[in-house]
C-alpha cells in the first residue's frame, strides 16, 4: 500500500485502538469501585498520554477534566523521575490538580530499558471525603488548608510495591478511610489496563511506528479544530456572566471573556481579563478548570465523536490572569472552582460565542450543580458516613429545539444515584424527586426544567450546601427568558421550613428534610414566535 | 413433531428433524400479520397433531424500535412519578449541544403516584389506602391507556403494598405489569423501565400471541406454541404473552443459539457469534468451559434500559451499508451512518456514497451476478465512477477500498474485545462462528486480526436462526434481591423461587430442574458478578473478580445482591446423522476464477458453489465459497475444510 493511503486508514485504526484503551480503562474502574460516587455516578476520567505528557485518549467521561488532566502528568513529571512500577498519586490544585476530592493516579509506561516513560495512563475519581473541616470536603472554607488533606505529587507506589506510609497518611486524614482505600484500589487498576493495552498496540506495532502514529493523530485532531474555527466570523466576541457571590460576601463575581477567531489562521485566543479577583469563599478556580471550560467549548462544536487529544487546542491560546477568580493562587480555596466557577465560565463563553454564531449555540443551561455533602452516624451500623451529589437542572433551549427537562450539561454528566442504591447506603429517605414545572425560561423554544429532591435525614447529620444561580439567572437568548433561579429549604421535623443560602452548612436533627430546587434553562428566540 | 418457526424481513423459515437431518422450508413473510406466514408454514410442512410449535418473532422488536407500542399508564409512589422519565438525570452525548430529549414511553398525564413507603429493609412505612386507590382506578380508568405498569419504590423487599395497588387495579380488565413478578431487582429506574416496556409491549405482543395460539391449536389437536425468549430460552406462548419484554431479542437470541449448537456438534464449544448484517453487527461469545451462555442483566434495547435476563449480544454499528467519508481533519472513517436499502450502496444503482459493500465489489470479493442467488445485480461500474470520486488523496480505489475495510474490521474487532478481552477471555481460546450476510466476507481476516485460530460457517446459515430456535432448552429465570452478607441463609428464599417455578412449569404440563445462581459483589461495590450458588461461590467470585477486573482480595467481606433461579427443561438430544468425510478437494464445486485482491494485489482466485462441496473437501486461500445469502472469503494461507454437518471449518494461518 502506498503512503498516501496508509495514512489516513492507519489514522482511523490507531485513534479507535486508544480510544478504546481510555474506555477500557473507565469501565475497569466504574465496575471495581466503592463509592457511590463513582461506581452509580460516574464521576472520573480516564485518559491515556504520550511520553510528552500530551493527552492522545480520553475516554467520555467528564468534560471538566478535559484539560486538566495533562497538567496533573506534567505535574508529576515535572516533580519526580518515575520508575518502572511507579504509581504517582496527587490532588493538590496548585501542583497539578482541581479540587481535593479529585485524586489522580499516574502510571508510566517503559518500553525497551529506556529510564524515559513512552506514556503514561491516569485515572482520576472524585472521592466522597478526603478530610477538612466539612464532611465530604465540598463544604465553605476560606483557606484550602480547610478543604482537606492536599496531596502533592508523591508516590503511592514504588517498584509495584504499594507505599503504606504515604497510604496511612492519607487514609488518617479522610472520614470514611475504608471507602477511600477500595476506590484508590480500583483506580490503580483501571491504569494497569491502560498500561497492558498499550504494550499490546507496541507489540503489534512497534514504538517507533506508535510514536509516529502519536504524532499523525496530533496532527490530524489539530487540522480538524483548525477547519472548525476556519468558519467563524473573524473578529472580537466578549461577554460576561456572574456568579451570586462566595458564601462569605453577597458580592458578585464577575465572569469576563473575551474570545478572537482569526478564521484566516484557523486559530482563536480566549481572555479572561477583567474577571474578578479570586475570593475568599470556595468558588476559585485554577487554570486548568478555565482551559476545560475552554477546551469543552470548542470541543463541542467539532462532531461527537471527534477524539479529545491534546493536538485540539493547538491552534488555542487561553489568557486567564493570575490571582483571579480564573486562575487563583495559594492558598484560596477552590472545592467549588470545579464544580460552579467552571459552569459560570462555561455559560459565559457561550455568551460570547452565540455573537459569533447564534444558530449554533443554546441559552445558558441551569449553571450550577448544586452540590450536597451530608456526613454522620448511620443508626443501623454505628459506621460514619459521608454522602455527595449533584442534581441536574434545565438545559438551556437550542434555536430550532427545546432544551431537555433535569439533565446534566456542559462540564458534568454524573449519573443519579437511584434511590434504591442511596437508601440502602445510607440513612436518608427520599421524599420526592420530580421536574420543577414552570421553572424553564419562555421562548420560541422554551429552556428545560430543573428538577426537585427532597430528602429526609434519618439520623442527625452535617449538611452541606454549595448551590449558584440564586441571583443571576441562567440567561435566554435571541429574546427568550431567563430560566428560574434555584433554591432550598430546611423543614424540621415538626413542619418549620427556613430557606437557606446558595452556600452554607447546618446541622440539622433527625427527621428533618432539605428540599432542593434546580434552576431552569433558558429559552431561545422570543416566546410570540412560536408557531 | 417439533418446528421452529423464524419470523424474518422477507421470508419466514421453518426448520424441522427427519431422520437427523434438518429440513428447511422458506416461506414469505406476511408483515401485517405474520402469524399467517406461520400458519402458511405449517400448512406446507404438513403439520400434525401434537405438533409443538417454536417461534421466534419480531413483533416485540419492531414494536420497539418503531415505538409503536401501547399507551401506558404508569404507577409509582408519590413523589417519584417523573422518575421514569428523568432516568440517570445523564445525556447521551456528551459534546453535543443539539441531541433530541430522551424518549419516555410514558406520557407525562400518564404517570400516577400512590402515597405509600416501603423501606430499604423491607418495611412498610406506609400503607395503600383504599379511598386514595378508588380513587386511582377511576383516574386510569379514563385515561384512555391499553395497559398499566406498576413499580413502587422497594417492592422487591416487600411486594405488600405493591401487590395491593395490582389488585386494586383488576378490576380495569387490562393487562398488568408489576414490578414485583416482572424484575424483583433494586434500582427503580432500570426496574421501572422493564416493567414499563413489559406494559408497552404487552397489548400488541399479547393479542398476536393469544391469536397465534388459537389459530395452532384449531388447527392442530394438542399443538402447542412456545416462543424464543432473549434470553436463549424458550417458554410456552402463554407466558411469553404476559411478559412480553423477555422475548423482545427473540430473534438474534436465536442465531446465537443455533451458532452455538452447531459449532458444539462441530466439536468447538467456546465460541465468538458474529453476525453481520446490513446496518450492525451483532457480536456475542459463548463459553462452555465458562458456564455456556452469558447472560446479561443491564442490555438497553432502542433506547430503553431492559433489567430481564438476555443474551448479552453487543451490537456495532457495522454493516454492509456503513458508509466511508473523510472527515474534516482527513482521516478516513466508516460508519456508524449507513446507507441502508434506501439508497444502499452505489453497487445497487442508487447511493452515491461508498460503503463496506461497495468495497467488497470493488475488491472482487462479491459476484455481481449472484449476489442475494441473482435478485440484485450489482453495478461494478458506477461502483468503480463514484468510488474513485470519493477515494481523496488515496492513489487507487482498491487501495481506498482495502483502507475502508480495515477500518470497518477495527470497529467489529473493537466490538469483540468488548465482550472477550474485556471480561476476561482470551480470543486465541475461541472459534469465530460468522453468519449473518457479511459475516462470512470477514470473518477470516477479523480472525486473523484478533489471533482467533478458527473460523467456522455453519451449515444453513440462511435459517440458523430457526435451527437455534428448535435446539433450545426451556428455560424460565427468576431472581430476587436480598442484599443479605455472604454468609446468611439463603435456602428459603430459593425454595420459595423454586416453588414458584415448579407450578409455573407443572401448569404448563412440564418438568424442569433448577439451577441457583448469586450475584456477589465486594461489600459496597456497584457492580455485581454472577456465580453458582454452593460452598464453592467466594472462591468462585474472588477468581472471576481476578479475571474480570485484574485484582481480588479474599480478605474484603462479600455481600449477595440478586438470589437466581434458572429453571430449565432440556431440549432433547439431538444428534445429527454426520455424513462420511470423502478426501476431496472440491474442484467438483468449482464455478471459475476472477481476481480478488488480498495483501496490496489482485490474486487469481477460484470461486466455489457452497452447495456442491462435500463433506471432507479441503482447499486453502485464496478461494471464495458463494452461496445464497453470503459468500466466504478465504486468504492466501487459510485452509477451509467441509466437516461432517456440511459446516465450513477454516483454520486461520497466523
Amino acid at each position: 500500500m502506498s503512503d498516501a493511503a496508509r495514512s489516513p486508514i492507519e489514522l482511523a485504526i490507531f485513534q479507535s485502538t486508544v480510544h478504546s484503551i481510555a474506555e477500557e480503562m473507565g469501565a475497569a474502574l466504574r465496575r471495581t469501585s466503592i463509592s457511590p460516587n463513582i461506581k452509580e455516578r460516574r464521576d472520573y476520567s480516564c485518559a491515556l498520554f504520550d511520553g510528552y505528557e500530551r493527552v492522545i485518549a480520553m475516554g467520555d467521561h467528564m468534560p471538566v477534566h478535559l484539560g486538566a488532566m495533562p497538567m496533573s502528568v506534567k505535574a508529576v513529571v515535572d516533580a519526580m523521575e518515575l520508575e518502572e512500577g511507579d504509581i504517582a498519586i496527587l490532588n493538590d490544585p496548585y501542583a497539578g490538580g482541581t479540587h481535593l476530592p479529585d485524586i489522580t493516579l499516574v502510571l508510566p509506561i517503559f518500553f525497551g530499558g529506556s529510564k524515559r516513560p513512552a506514556f503514561y495512563a491516569a485515572s482520576r475519581a472524585h472521592h466522597a471525603d478526603v478530610g477538612g473541616m466539612h464532611a465530604g470536603s465540598m463544604g465553605p472554607a476560606q483557606e484550602i488548608y480547610q478543604e482537606g488533606i492536599r496531596i502533592p505529587p508523591v508516590r503511592l507506589m514504588t517498584k509495584g510495591v504499594m507505599n503504606r506510609d504515604i497510604l496511612s497518611l492519607l487514609l488518617a486524614n479522610v472520614r470514611t478511610p475504608a471507602e477511600r482505600e477500595g476506590d484508590l484500589a480500583a483506580q490503580i487498576g483501571a491504569c494497569r489496563v491502560g498500561e497492558r493495552r498499550i504494550k499490546e498496540v507496541v507489540a503489534k506495532y512497534g514504538l517507533a511506528k506508535v510514536n509516529e502514529l502519536v504524532e499523525e493523530l496530533l496532527a490530524y485532531s489539530e487540522r480538524l479544530m483548525r477547519a472548525e474555527l476556519r468558519k467563524m466570523p473573524a473578529g472580537v466576541f466578549e461577554a460576561e456572566d456572574f456568579l451570586d457571590g462566595d458564601g462569605v460576601t453577597d458580592e458578585p463575581i464577575r465572569i469576563a471573556v473575551s474570545i478572537r477567531f482569526d478564521p484566516a489562521a484557523g486559530a482563536a485566543e480566549i481572555d479572561f481579563t477583567g474577571s474578578s479577583l479570586q475570593v475568599k469563599g470556595n468558588v476559585n478556580a485554577v487554570y486548568p478548570i478555565t482551559y476545560s471550560a475552554c477546551f469543552y467549548m470548542l470541543r463541542c462544536l467539532l462532531s461527537d465523536d471527534a477524539p479529545a487529544t491534546a493536538g485540539l487546542m493547538n491552534s488555542v491560546k487561553v489568557t486567564a490572569p493570575l490571582g483571579t477568580i480564573v486562575n487563583a493562587t495559594l492558598p484560596a480555596p477552590v472545592a467549588g472552582g470545579n464544580v460552579e466557577a467552571s459552569q459560570r465560565i462555561t455559560d459565559a463563553l457561550l455568551r460570547a460565542l452565540a455573537k459569533a454564531a447564534p444558530q449554533r449555540v443554546p441559552a445558558a443551561s441551569y449553571g450550577t450543580m448544586s452540590n450536597l455533602t451530608v456526613g454522620g452516624v448511620d443508626p443501623r451500623t454505628g459506621a460514619p458516613f459521608t454522602y455527595y451529589e449533584t442534581t441536574a437542572g434545565g438545559m438551556g433551549a437550542r434555536p430550532g429545539i427545546d432544551g431537555i427537562d433535569g439533565i446534566h450539561c456542559h462540564m458534568t454528566n454524573s449519573l443519579n444515584t437511584p434511590i434504591e442504591a442511596l437508601e440502602y447506603a445510607y440513612p436518608f429517605r427520599m421524599r420526592f424527586y420530580g421536574y420543577r414545572r414552570g421553572s424553564g425560561g419562555v421562548g420560541e423554544f422554551r429552556g428545560g426544567d430543573g428538577l426537585v429532591r427532597e430528602f429526609e435525614l434519618l439520623a442527625p447529620a452535617q449538611v452541606n450546601l454549595l448551590c449558584d444561580r440564586r441571583r443571576f439567572s441562567p440567561y435566554g437568548l435571541a429574546g427568550g427568558g431567563d430560566g428560574a433561579t434555584g433554591r432550598a429549604q430546611w423543614i424540621t421535623a415538626d413542619g418549620e421550613a427556613t430557606e437557606l443560602p446558595g452556600k452554607c452548612t447546618l446541622q440539622v436533627s433527625k427527621n428533618d428534610v432539605i428540599r432542593m430546587e434546580t434552576p431552569g434553562g433558558g429559552g431561545w428566540g422570543a416566546a410570540t414566535e412560536k408557531k | 413433531m417439533r418446528v421452529a418457526i423464524d419470523t424474518g424481513g422477507t421470508f419466514t423459515d421453518c426448520v424441522y428433524m427427519q431422520d437427523g437431518q434438518f429440513v428447511v422450508l422458506k416461506v414469505f413473510s406476511t408483515p401485517q400479520d405474520p402469524g399467517l406466514a406461520v400458519l402458511n408454514g405449517l400448512r406446507q410442512i404438513a403439520a400434525g397433531p401434537q405438533v409443538v410449535v417454536r417461534h421466534g418473532t419480531t413483533v416485540g422488536t419492531n414494536a420497539m424500535l418503531e415505538r409503536k407500542g401501547g399507551r401506558v399508564a404508569f404507577v409509582t409512589t408519590k413523589g417519584f412519578e417523573d422518575t421514569i422519565a428523568i432516568g440517570r438525570q445523564a445525556r447521551s452525548k456528551l459534546y453535543d449541544w443539539f441531541q433530541p430529549a430522551p424518549e419516555c414511553l410514558v406520557k407525562a398525564e400518564l404517570r400516577f403516584g400512590v402515597t405509600e413507603r416501603t423501606n430499604a429493609e423491607g418495611e412498610i412505612v406506609r400503607g395503600v389506602n383504599a379511598a386514595e386507590l378508588e380513587e386511582l382506578v377511576r383516574a386510569i380508568g379514563e385515561a384512555d391507556v391499553d395497559a398499566v405498569a406498576i413499580s413502587l419504590l422497594f417492592s422487591f423487599a416487600n411486594s405488600k403494598n405493591e401487590s395491593e395497588v395490582a389488585r386494586a387495579l383488576e378490576k380495569l380488565g387490562l393487562p398488568l405489569s408489576v414490578s414485583h413478578k416482572i424484575l424483583p431487582e433494586f434500582r427503580e429506574y432500570e426496574r421501572g423501565s422493564t416493567v414499563v416496556a413489559n406494559a408497552y409491549l404487552a397489548p400488541k405482543m399479547g393479542a398476536y400471541l393469544t391469536n397465534l395460539v388459537k389459530g395452532v391449536e384449531e388447527a392442530y389437536d394438542e399443538a402447542r406454541l412456545e416462543v424464543m425468549q432473549s434470553s436463549g430460552g424458550i417458554i410456552p406462548a402463554r407466558l411469553a404473552a404476559a411478559e412480553p419484554v423477555r422475548t423482545v431479542l427473540s430473534g438474534p437470541a436465536g442465531g446465537v443459539i443455533g451458532a452455538y449448537k452447531l459449532a458444539t456438534l462441530a466439536g468447538f464449544d467456546r465460541i465468538i457469534g458474529f453476525d453481520m448484517g446490513g446496518t450492525s453487527t451483532d457480536v456475542c461469545l459463548v463459553d462452555a468451559s465458562a458456564g455456556g451462555l452469558r447472560i446479561s442483566n443491564e442490555s438497553m434495547v432502542s433506547g430503553i434500559p431492559i433489567g430481564v435476563p438476555m443474551l448479552d449480544i453487543h451490537t456495532a454499528g457495522a454493516g454492509g451499508g456503513s458508509i466511508a467519508r473523510f472527515d474534516a481533519g482527513g482521516m478516513l472513517r466508516v460508519g456508524p451512518e449507513s446507507a441502508g436499502s434506501m439508497p444502499g450502496p452505489i453497487c445497487f444503482g442508487r447511493g452515491e456514497q461508498p460503503t463496506v459493500t461497495d468495497a467488497n465489489l470493488a475488491l472482487g470479493r462479491l459476484d455481481t451476478e449472484r449476489f442475494l442467488g441473482g435478485s440484485v445485480k450489482l453495478d461494478r461500474e458506477r461502483m468503480m465512477q463514484w468510488m474513485a470520486k470519493a477515494k481523496g488523496s488515496i492513489t487507487t480505489v482498491e487501495e481506498f477500498a482495502a483502507g475502508i475495510l480495515q477500518v470497518i474490521e477495527t470497529s467489529m474487532a473493537k466490538a469483540i474485545r468488548v465482550i472477550s478481552v474485556e471480561r476476561g477471555h482470551d480470543p486465541r481460546d475461541f472459534t469465530l462462528v460468522a453468519f449473518g450476510g457479511g459475516g462470512p466476507v470477514h470473518a477470516c481476516s477479523l480472525a486473523r486480526a484478533l489471533s482467533v485460530p478458527r473460523v467456522l460457517v455453519p451449515a444453513l446459515p440462511g435459517a440458523l436462526s430457526a435451527v437455534g430456535i428448535l435446539l433450545a432448552d426451556t428455560m424460565r429465570e427468576y431472581s430476587r434481591t436480598v442484599m443479605l452478607p455472604v454468609e446468611a441463609s439463603l435456602e428459603n428464599v430459593f425454595r420459595e423461587m423454586e416453588q414458584v417455578g415448579v407450578e409455573e412449569f407443572r401448569a404448563e404440563g412440564l418438568t424442569g430442574l433448577a439451577f441457583r445462581s448469586v450475584d456477589l459483589r465486594y461489600r459496597g461495590q456497584g457492580y455485581e458478578l454472577n456465580v453458582p450458588f454452593g460452598p464453592g461461590m467466594a472462591a468462585e467470585f474472588h477468581d472471576l473478580h481476578q479475571r474480570r477486573y485484574g485484582f481480588a482480595s479474599e480478605t474484603r467481606a462479600l455481600e449477595v445482591v440478586n438470589v437466581r433461579v434458572r429453571m430449565v427443561s432440556a431440549a432433547e438430544k439431538f444428534a445429527p446423522v454426520m455424513q462420511a468425510l470423502v478426501e476431496g478437494d472440491g474442484s467438483q464445486a468449482l464455478i471459475g476464477t476472477r481476481p480478488v485482491y488480498f495483501d496490496d494485489r489482485f490474486h487469481e482466485t477460484r470461486v466455489y458453489n457452497r452447495e456442491l462441496l462435500r463433506p471432507g473437501d479441503t482447499f486453502a486461500g485464496p478461494a471464495i465459497v458463494s452461496e445464497y445469502s453470503s459468500a466466504t472469503v478465504l486468504p492466501l494461507g487459510d485452509v477451509l475444510r467441509v466437516d461432517g454437518l456440511e459446516n465450513l471449518v477454516i483454520e486461520v494461518h497466523a
